[in-house]
């Protein structure tokens, strides 16, 4: 009975059942089909029994237009045979007749029987298998059962034929058509930018090896998310229609009169498929986030719940849904309700379920899911608390993989807790990070707890899980120095650096994880999302695309549908794999590879895009577009913000605001708008939760900037005000990298002080911190502002300046930004100015390039400040030279930037979006 | 008196238009309050009274706040009633069609009656038909679900309601539709899931037509809060107050229902219904006594009756009657075995007796019966913890949960249910509903502090919290004091524990228990008195403890001697020095 319930037979079952039997027509019929039609259909309906798109069977209608597309000019005949089949049952003993007919389908086990030219089902097949389950559900059947089934198949055939039919397809197609339009041409500009960078890029470099698998990817990014975008929007739309509940209590009666219409014929799909459609769902929430439509799932969700109360996955679905649209409550209490109905098997204990949710057996996967609920909404304590709770239960219970998670989770908790980013949104009372994760000791527990989790991982043969082990491993390694664990006794080593190797290591071996899925079978739930889409991609109007070929979207999305969907590696292991390249590019952001930070964000958005999840998409747009802001300039950032703004409208809107502060900030600073830096500033730091040790990152993102902000003012002592306060706030939290840039902050604020002995020890300890991290480009800045340092000590310190200023030239001109080329430019020429030695005539040509560089990228970067002081010495040099005509060209430059300097304000005017403007339309 | 004569003439004109349109649940309440209102004794003879014989034993002995039964039906707060005037039947002579669908109806063949008055206007036909229609499409409902049990997965529903609604909704468009139109129309509505109108027409009827109780009976299930119900526009009928304190008792306002049940009694003394009502608000307020008393007697009236009597079986069972409660089982049993509540009683029985298995059976007899029977949910979870199949008690729990939210007893249990398993954080989640459902019940604050206590979570403040708002509450088995003196003692807090033991010591004087917890009172107590000092004090309690055998008897000569030593040398001092 048991099977019975999870494949019942229904009207859209038996219509499948007589398609198949026109599929494979008995011995006497005539073959009627060529043989491409003939495989067209066969491949139509395994899709249909295969796909989860939709929860719900389709109804008549829904099938013969389908079948009108597919097979053309036959399709009439196919719908004609279907429907006169389906009703001329009139009495229980017809569809008795019909599913002993049903028995002809399939052939035999013996292969002698089967004549020529006769399809026959394999009854081992996929299909042959559906038709046994039809015939054997059907066998089952009581008497009362297969009354409903005639009454049922009446009904089935009565809302097909009704007049109401072709009017709603009509309109559910447009609908489906504008949207799927609107959405391509929001996301065609970005991903064409993107894409154009990767082939330049690529090109650049030279790779042409890699370089064939980007033209694969790309467009599948691109597709997918159309794609995606486009049936979320229609199954929304197919349900906002049929159900009517979205309009809740307004016209009531009319539309429960509707519902009820509706509900008494609405079978659930078979529990593999519904599995699937399941799947997916969970998929679009966790990648869309709070962008996904809450109130149109909810409706469905509550179907679901109705037509079928023993699925208890609904409520996994209901709480995913709550967890990010920050429903607190509801989240807490759909995940406990999932866990206590379903002791874990999630209703689906009918079929087999596959390997996947073996850990979903026993409640300490409830606790499990319990922690990363409370975690994500910034409970840390409790999360700890419960935590902690299954790490117990599991080992009672002894479930080793339930325990390698828990620890995992654990990790992520303890390892957040300490820079507390993404906790502390809702503002909770808690903040015990200032309690628990300040201590060194807290991160030596850390550490022996990760390499613990990643043990056991391996062991376990988790792959996914030692990935993400892996990955957390490379971001300990990345953010802190490894002390020896014993730091006592004579033979302790006194090495205090962080190692680069481990950390490509850490993550190079996290990228095995795709060639081990790549070389394993298709799971079946994929296979589903195959049929989905072919599905889906009938339902476009076929013949339209093949023939408008100058419409290029639409044709090579079609296209790259096909090759770009069978790829067997689930979304979750993709989402891995993409975020250990954002991992890799944050490594090379900190050891100062620019152009490696940068490919692998690009490689990043052009391959795992579509798989990636929202607020990690936004993340690397905001990295790309940082770089484009350091080394091309603001109005490329801008341009390139704009977009990106576009693209995610209120999704994920901290980090694209964030960057716009920053970019805002920066720019104001170059051209002197003191004041509005002043107050872009302050607004990133009322961004920051107000608890203590809550979003660290961000307040001393905003307090270093505060310091700037003041240094640029010549307020110094406010400035090294702010500063000290800043480095204890970074020691007290073990910050050490930021600790680094701190201090060459101090150093910074010292020069400008004219206060250069003071400076020095700064410098020097800013630089040695930034090699026991390997900070290779902060590290190259600490030395050029150690030789602004000593030049301003006196001129007879020129010569070493210079020398130390060589020393970093290779790491600044390779992979500093702007500013930092063009300060080290300008630094140098002031030192070959006054050296003693230096004779203007001979000389001339190193320092007047060096000039001409430094004043360029000042330019570019409207640092007038800077890009005067250029100019100035420019026009000095060509005086001594007596290049008149040059040195005028050069002092008017000069002229025209202090001008600017002068008045900031008459700058903004000229703009075409005033900045005043930007933060009103970001409020 | 002229009122109480009014009840009793409104309420026999009820009963006949009531039985006129079949709605018999509604006629047979109205009758049972049409005997229940108390005879003038001057004109009936012993005859008539028949019924009500055996008087009120229970007012003798329980009752303290007495209603004068001399003013009855004045409202409590002196608002007068509106005197709703009885409804007129439209036509005099029934129509021969109507006579007989009103027989099919009888004989339960709803299609054919509705059938019959397929072409009738006259309004008594119109509702009967409508309501025919409404009884055939329940009664397919009811079919097709156990039909399709194991078939499709889908919920049968009723298919009549479109069409009935429909109808309806014309009718009350037109203005002519009656209070028992009005009454279908809310119910079809409330099964269509339309509250909001549902309401709203269940009050416009009531309001037309109050003596209707199931009129109002459908819409108190629809006042899920207090402010719902405050939010009803009610013309001031007698009706409102059966109404009002069903709702108030629904709604955990027992205090409130006990009041106005108490108050109805005084016009309705002989009322069985309202007696079973008391007995369940009493059994809400943990009054066993009281409810077994007034359930002895019901069943002297009544015996045949099995409403409510799965609370009766309850009360039986936390007082371990075992015979009454086999006699009570086997006297349902016997009147009718195939109702929820018979099955109910069985399964208390055999719960009583230890036999889990054969309890479950008929608690899942008795959900088959009724799905939504939220005790039998809560009570086999209590079975399966017995029986120690926890996943099970926590899939039974879970759904009386979503049965009614409200149930305190079912989050209780998966609290419990989940400690069990080790879950003790897990569990207090649980354990929190619970408490804030019912919040001045000590035992479920001893069992969250009990939570808390565990060696996995360790969170005494938490616990001590806890177990003080249990001993705020009245908490009868005395754990709470106790815990609170031990876990103080535990913290190092001796004033706290010492304040404790103290009043834990008072406590036990008071109810001449005489225990171990005594002994260690009193040993802790002695200890604490002399290390601070009051000597005096020490030695009372150690005197106490002396009375005791045993090692503590050693305890406490050990103390004296101590005592004697502490303020024995100085003076031993001065006795040396002294001449």
């Amino acid at each position: 009975m048991a099977t019975a319930a999870a494949f019942g037979v229904t009207p859209h079952k038996v219509s499948v059942c007589v398609l198949l039997q026109m599929y494979a027509p008995p011995a006497q019929a005539e073959p009627l089909f060529s043989v491409s039609q003939h495989n067209h259909l066969g491949l139509y309906l395994l899709a249909l029994t295969k796909s989860h798109g939709d929860f719900l069977e389709p109804k008549l209608a829904d099938l013969l237009t389908q079948l009108k597309e597919i097979s053309g000019s036959l399709g009439d005949w196919l719908i004609e045979h279907l429907t006169s089949r389906l009703s001329s049952l009139s009495s229980p003993d017809d569809l008795a007749a019909l599913f002993s007919e049903f028995r002809g389908i399939l052939g035999g086990t013996e292969p002698a029987v089967i004549e020529d030219n006769q399809v026959v089902l394999d009854p081992n097949s996929y299909l042959g298998m559906f038709v046994r389950r039809c015939i054997l559900a059907f066998n089952l059947l009581s008497f009362e059962g297969v009354c409903h089934l005639l009454t049922n198949i009446g009904n089935y055939c009565k809302e097909a034929l009704s007049s109401c039919l072709p009017y709603e397809l009509h309109g559910l197609d447009d609908s489906v058509n504008d949207l799927e339009s609107s959405s391509t041409y929001e996301n065609m500009d970005l991903e064409n930018i993107v894409f154009q960078k990767v082939t330049e890029e690529m090109e650049a470099n030279k790779q042409p090896s890699q370089r064939n698998s980007f033209h694969l990817h790309t467009p599948k990014a691109l597709s997918g998310l159309v794609q995606d975008i486009e049936i979320l929007a229609g199954s929304i739309s197919n349900r906002a229609g049929k159900s009517g509940e979205t309009c809740s209590s307004l016209d009531t009666s009319a539309s429960g009169a509707r519902h009820a219409d509706t509900s008494g014929d609405m079978f659930l799909r078979t529990t593999s498929q519904l599995q699937g459609f399941f799947m997916e769902q969970a998929d679009a929430i966790e990648k869309d986030g709070c962008s996904f439509p809450l109130n149109g799932f909810e409706v469905i969700l509550n179907r679901i719940k109705k037509l079928a109360p023993e699925l208890h996955r609904v409520h996994f679905l209901h709480y995913l849904t709550c967890l990010y649209h920050d429903d607190y409550f509801g989240a807490l209490e759909n995940l406990r309700r999932f866990f206590d109905y379903s002791v874990g098997i999630g209703g689906f204990d009918i079929t087999p379920v596959p390997s996947r949710s073996k850990g979903f057996e026993r409640y300490e996967t409830g606790l499990l899911c319990l922690g990363m609920l409370q975690f994500h909404f910034g409970h840390p304590k409790q999360a700890l608390e419960v935590l902690t709770e299954a790490v117990r239960v599991s080992q009672q219970q002894s479930n080793d993989s339930c325990l390698a998670y828990t620890l995992a989770t654990i990790c992520t908790l303890s390892s957040e807790m300490g820079s507390s980013s993404t906790s502390g949104m809702l503002g909770t009372s808690y903040s015990p990070t200032a309690t628990i994760g300040t201590s060194l000791y807290f991160k030596q527990q850390l550490f022996v707890l990760l390499r613990e989790a990643l043990k056991r991982a391996e062991s376990l043969k988790l792959k996914r899980l030692v990935a993400s082990n892996r990955l957390a491993m490379a971001k300990f390694d990345l953010m802190n120095v490894q002390r020896p664990l014993l730091s006592f006794g004579p033979k302790a080593s006194m090495k205090l650096r962080t190692c680069p190797v481990t950390v490509c290591k850490e993550l190079r071996s996290c990228l095995h994880l795709v060639s081990e899925y790549g070389s394993e079978s298709p799971t079946m739930t994929i296979e589903g999302a195959f049929s989905t889409a072919w599905l889906n991609n009938l339902r476009r109007p076929m013949g339209a695309s093949v023939l408008s070929l100058d419409n290029g979207v639409g044709e090579g999305s079609n296209a790259f549908q096909f090759c770009a969907q069978p790829s067997s590696i689930p979304r979750s292991v993709l989402q891995l794999v993409g975020s250990s390249y954002l991992v890799r590019a944050t490594a090379w952001e900190i050891y100062g590879s620019a152009s490696l930070a940068r490919v692998n964000s690009l490689v990043f958005a052009t391959c795992y895009l579509d798989a990636s999840s929202s607020s990690d998409a936004a993340l690397v747009h905001a990295k790309l577009i940082q770089h484009l802001a350091t080394f091309q300039g603001y109005k490329d950032a801008f341009s390139a913000l704009k977009v990106a703004e576009q693209k995610f409208l209120s999704i994920s809107r901290p980090v694209i605001l964030l960057l716009k502060l920053q970019l805002l900030h920066e720019r104001a600073l170059h051209r002197g708008n003191l004041k509005l830096a002043l107050q872009l500033c302050n607004e990133l730091g009322v961004l920051a939760s107000p608890f203590n040790g809550v979003d660290n990152q961000l307040k001393i993102e905003a307090s270093m900037r505060h310091a700037r902000t003041l240094l640029a003012a010549k307020q110094y002592r406010q400035a090294s005000e702010v500063a000290q306060s800043l480095f204890c706030l970074c020691y007290q939290f073990n910050l050490q990298v930021e600790n680094a840039s701190v201090l060459l902050l101090l150093a910074e604020i010292h020069k400008k002080s004219g206060n250069a002995v003071l400076g020095l020890p700064y410098a020097l300890a800013s630089l040695s911190f930034c090699q026991s991290f390997n900070l290779d480009l902060l590290e190259a800045s600490a030395k050029v502002t150690l030789a602004e340092l000593w030049l301003s000590l006196g001129t007879n310190h020129a010569k070493r300046a210079l020398t130390l200023l060589h020393g970093a030239f290779p790491m600044v001109l390779g992979h500093g930004g702007l500013e930092l080329r063009a300060r080290a430019r300008l630094i140098e020429a002031q030192c070959y100015l006054c050296e003693p030695n230096y004779s203007a005539v001979e000389d001339s040509e190193i320092v007047l390039d060096a000039l001409k560089q430094a004043s360029d990228e000042f330019q570019v970067l409207e640092y007038h400040e800077m890009a005067a002081e250029a100019f100035y010495l420019m026009a000095m040099v060509y005086n001594k030279l007596g290049r008149l005509e040059e040195r005028e060209e050069a002092s008017d430059s000069f002229k025209k930037h202090i001008l600017a300097l002068e008045n900031p304000q008459e700058e903004e005017e000229e703009e075409d979006e005033p900045v005043s403007e930007m933060l009103v339309e970001k409020n | 008196m002229s009122s109480k004569e009014n009840c009793r003439n409104e309420l026999r004109t009820a009963i006949r238009q009531l039985s006129d349109r079949c709605l018999h649940p509604a006629a047979k309440w109205a009758a049972e309050q049409l005997v229940g209102i108390e005879q003038d004794p001057a004109k009936f003879t012993p005859a008539n009274t028949r019924f009500q014989r055996g008087s009120s034993s229970i007012r003798r002995r329980f009752r303290t706040n007495e209603i004068a039964s001399a003013t009855p039906l004045t409202p409590l707060a002196g608002v007068s009633y509106v005197s709703t005037p009885v409804m007129e039947e439209d036509e005099a002579v029934d129509n021969d069609f109507y006579l007989l669908g009103k027989t099919y109806f009888d004989c339960r063949e709803y299609r054919r009656a509705a059938h019959a008055l397929r072409d009738q206007t006259a309004k008594k036909s119109v509702f009967l038909r409508n309501y025919a229609l409404f009884l055939a499409g329940e009664k397919r409902k009811e079919e097709e679900s156990i039909e399709l049990t194991g078939l499709g997965n889908s919920e049968p529903t009723n298919c009549e309601l479109i069409t009935i609604e429909r109808e309806l909704s014309t009718l009350r468009k037109n203005g002519t539709i009656d209070p028992f139109g009005l009454y279908l129309y809310g119910l079809v509505l409330k099964e269509k899931g339309n509250q909001n109108l549902a309401r709203m027409v269940l009050v416009e009827s009531v309001n037309c037509y109050p003596w209707n109780w199931s009129a109002w009976s459908e819409l108190q299930a629809l006042c899920s809060t207090p402010e719902i119900l405050n939010g009803l526009n009610l013309s001031n009928h007698w009706m409102k107050d059966f109404f009002l304190a069903s709702a108030y008792q629904e709604l955990k306002m027992h205090n409130e229902s006990l009041v106005k049940y108490e108050y109805l009694q005084g016009t309705f003394s002989f009322s069985n219904y309202v007696q079973a009502q008391i007995a369940q608000v009493q059994y809400s307020l943990r009054e066993f006594e009281l409810v077994e008393v007034i359930f002895e007697e019901l069943l002297r009236n009544d015996p045949y009756r099995v409403e409510d009597m799965d609370m009766y079986s309850n009360v039986l069972y936390a007082k371990e009657c075992f015979s009454a409660l086999s006699y009570l089982a086997h006297r349902v049993f016997m009147t009718d075995k195939y109702r929820p509540e018979s099955c109910c009683i069985i399964a208390n029985y055999y719960s009583l007796k230890g036999q889990h298995e054969k309890a479950v059976t008929y608690f899942r007899r008795a959900l088959k019966l009724n799905k939504n029977y939220l005790t039998a949910w809560t009570l086999m979870g209590h079975e399966y913890v017995e029986m120690k199949n926890t996943p099970a008690a926590v899939d039974a729990y879970r759904r009386a949960v979503d049965i009614n939210p409200r149930d305190y007893r079912a989050w209780y249990g998966l609290g419990q249910a989940y400690e069990v398993m080790g879950m003790p954080f897990y569990a207090l989640h649980y354990f929190k509903k619970s408490v804030f459902l019912q919040a001045n019940d000590a035992r479920l604050w001893i069992a969250m502090a009990q939570c808390y206590e565990t060696e996995q979570l360790q969170m005494l403040e938490e616990a001590i919290k806890c177990y003080k708002r249990a001993a705020s509450c009245g908490d009868k088995e005395a754990i709470a004091l106790q815990q609170l003196a031990k876990l103080h003692r535990e913290l190092g807090r001796f004033e706290e524990a010492a304040f404790y033991y103290k009043k834990d010591l008072e406590r036990m004087e008071a109810e001449e228990r005489e225990a171990q917890n005594m002994v260690e009172a009193l040993s802790f107590l002695a200890e604490h008195c002399r290390e601070m000092k009051r000597y005096e004090e020490a030695e009372v309690y150690c005197a106490r403890l002396m009375d005791y055998g045993g090692p503590e008897k050693e305890t406490a000569k050990n103390i004296l001697r101590g005592i004697r030593g502490d303020t024995s040398l100085p003076s031993m001092d001065v006795d040396h020095f002294r001449p």
